[in-house]
């Protein structure tokens, strides 16, 4: 893995409004004597991503996962402490930050909505000066990644859900940007869609080597393309490290299911813990042991079924969550 | 080559907007010519009964008035319809994006409002020429007050830009402006004497009217094109929109500043 591409550095971001009494006197009220309410959506968040790392940033709703993005982009001022990307303060300058970041927020487009989305990518070649044959190989290179050809002459408007964020993802990269932040990418998408970007989001990384901080409350997609995860929740990192490792430490274990031919003699094997109806459950924390049950039982003859359940990773993640309101409490 | 290039891409957005919808183009032609015939008949006929008034000869109110409906078109397209003011962009959240390029926010505005103004001139001096060859309006007065009502007029598109800008912008604190901008299309329509020329208003009206932006938008080219403000009396107007032009410059450059730092994305 390279150097420090990203860096968090005890970010805050206050947000302050007022909120409306309800009610018709509630509102006169709050014309005359507004209620000022101040929100603390990110609180000193600490954390660093180094070149060609995937993280995922993972959090419940309004855990401050996106404000951080947001910060992290150049978007967002933080109210206190400090963002790095290729260590550029990245508000401070945001046309050149621009040039080094390409961004996907899932829910938003930033393809102009009335134009073919072709226009709206010979639009960003020219914002973001792209040589013509630069972009005409990278253009190529993303049609073919995400089978933009067959709608790209369409306006977003006329677009389904996925083909507008396939062509945002397009959009994104069209400067070839060494850094990508994809807040929810793949949300409201179907299945298939939804594998053809998981795929295109690991190719970037694998094979081009870019860098790419996800957000996503899609699980599967988390064990399929991060190695790391950041857990944010109350605006406050409460994980940060290997998925592996989270799995390890907030998981509740494995569990083997095996049902035995009928007369078969079940032999002694460690880690049973019940038996019901003909199945057979075993179950532990230390996947040696897990590995080791699994081998003795593929050798015997009379194992007519047999199935291996890691932890979920959303039971994990609850996990993580109670325990961490646990100790605060 | 390629700041040229990025700036006229961008520029060229509403142009293209209208360009590849030819439904939208043929109705706005539509629209202008009927106006402009709709204009021209209703002054004729007001002016029927009387040989002048307020000061205007029929010539001069029939080609003020047809200049004015033109004056509508000058603005360009309605980047409401295209879906890229800052108010909708800040009310839908996508406004990041603006924040995630190489052009800032502000150039872009400006760039995009340049454009429109390009695009809006192209259909103005277009049909300009047309009514001249049909006759629906007269030439201007004199060589002077026509290169003064070009100067007037440019300047009083600055003030126009400034203010609306402005309007946009607020809107990263207020998220919509449709009251403010009812307001300011209604002032910006009846003190620029778009309806009615100012010099058929009472003394008070246009003593108010003098001192708003609005007037130097339209009022003063087109008195200087017609006549009606003679060349040798432009200085006083087009120290107006000059001292105009430098205050709402500066109110949208500290607008755009404070916005920078403040913004806020609506929806997470």
């Amino acid at each position: 893995m390279g150097e420090l591409v990203i860096e968090a550095l005890g970010l805050r971001k206050v947000f302050r409004g007022t909120a409306r009494r309800p009610g018709f006197g509630g509102a006169l009220r709050s014309l005359v004597a507004p209620e000022r309410v101040t929100t603390v959506a990110v609180d000193d968040v600490s954390f660093g991503v180094r070149a060609g790392e995937l993280l995922a940033l993972l959090g419940p709703n309004g855990a401050g996962k996106s404000t951080t993005i947001k910060m992290l982009s150049g978007v967002l001022v933080p109210s206190a402490g400090r963002a790095l990307v290729a260590g550029h303060v990245p508000h401070l300058d945001r046309p050149a930050n621009a040039r080094r970041i390409g961004a996907v927020f899932g829910q938003r487009t930033q393809l102009w909505w009335d134009l073919p989305a072709l226009e709206s990518f010979a639009m960003l070649r020219d914002i973001f000066k792209v040589e013509e044959a630069a972009y005409r190989l990278r253009l190529d290179e993303l049609a073919g990644l995400l089978e933009l050809s067959s709608f790209w002459k369409q306006r977003p408007r006329q677009m389904s859900l996925g083909q507008r964020v396939r062509c945002d993802l397009a959009a994104a990269l069209l400067h070839d940007p060494p850094i990508i932040f994809l807040d929810e990418p793949t949300i409201g998408m179907d299945a298939v869609v939804k594998e053809q970007v998981r795929e295109f989001i690991r190719y970037q990384t694998a094979e081009r080597g870019r860098t790419i901080i996800l957000t996503t409350h899609d699980m599967a997609e988390v064990s399929r393309l991060a190695s790391r995860v950041v857990l944010i929740n109350e605006g406050r990192v409460v994980y940060d490290g290997s998925l592996a490792d989270l799995q390890k430490e907030y998981g509740s274990g494995w569990k083997v299911r095996v049902t035995f031919a009928h007369g078969a003699v079940p032999p002694a094997l460690p880690g049973l813990v019940g038996t019901a109806g003909g199945e057979h459950l075993f179950a532990g924390t230390d996947p040696a042991a897990q590995r080791h049950l699994l081998r003795e039982l593929l050798d015997r003859d009379d194992v007519e079924d047999l199935q291996a359940h890691g932890d979920d990773l959303e039971d994990v993640m609850a996990a993580v969550y109670r325990k961490r309101a646990e100790t605060t409490r | 080559m390629t700041e040229l290039r990025q700036a006229a891409r961008i520029a060229r957005t509403s142009a293209l907007y209208e360009v590849l919808q030819p439904g939208r183009l043929a109705g706005a032609g539509a629209q202008l010519g009927v106006q402009i015939f709709l204009t021209w008949c209703l002054w004729r006929a007001l002016y029927d009964a009387v040989p002048a008034s307020s000061g205007l000869s029929r010539e001069q109110a029939v080609s003020y008035a047809v200049l004015a409906t033109l004056y509508g078109r000058l603005r360009g397209p309605d980047r409401d319809v295209a879906g890229d003011t800052v108010r909708q962009h800040v009310w839908s959240g996508s406004i990041v994006y603006w924040y995630l390029r190489p052009v800032t926010p502000r150039r872009y505005h400006w760039l995009r409002a340049a454009g429109d103004q390009a695009y809006g001139l192209a259909w103005a001096a277009v049909t300009y020429a047309v009514c001249r060859a049909l006759g629906l309006i007269g030439p201007p007065a004199s060589a002077g007050g026509a290169a003064l009502f070009g100067l007037t007029l440019l300047l009083g598109q600055f003030v126009l830009y400034y203010l609306l800008a402005l309007v946009d912008v607020a809107c990263f604190w207020t998220l919509r402006n449709f009251g403010v901008l009812a307001i300011i299309r209604l002032a910006s329509s009846l003190f620029a004497g778009a309806i009615v020329p100012l010099w058929f208003f009472p003394g008070w009206f246009r003593a108010i009217s003098s001192w708003l932006p609005f007037e130097s938008s339209l009022h003063v080219p087109l008195s200087l094109y017609i006549g009606r403000i003679a060349p040798a009396d432009a200085g006083r107007y087009l120290l107006v929109q000059v001292v105009w032009i430098v205050l709402l410059a500066l109110a949208l450059r500290l607008a755009w500043r404070r916005a920078d730092q403040q913004i806020v994305v609506q929806g997470g």
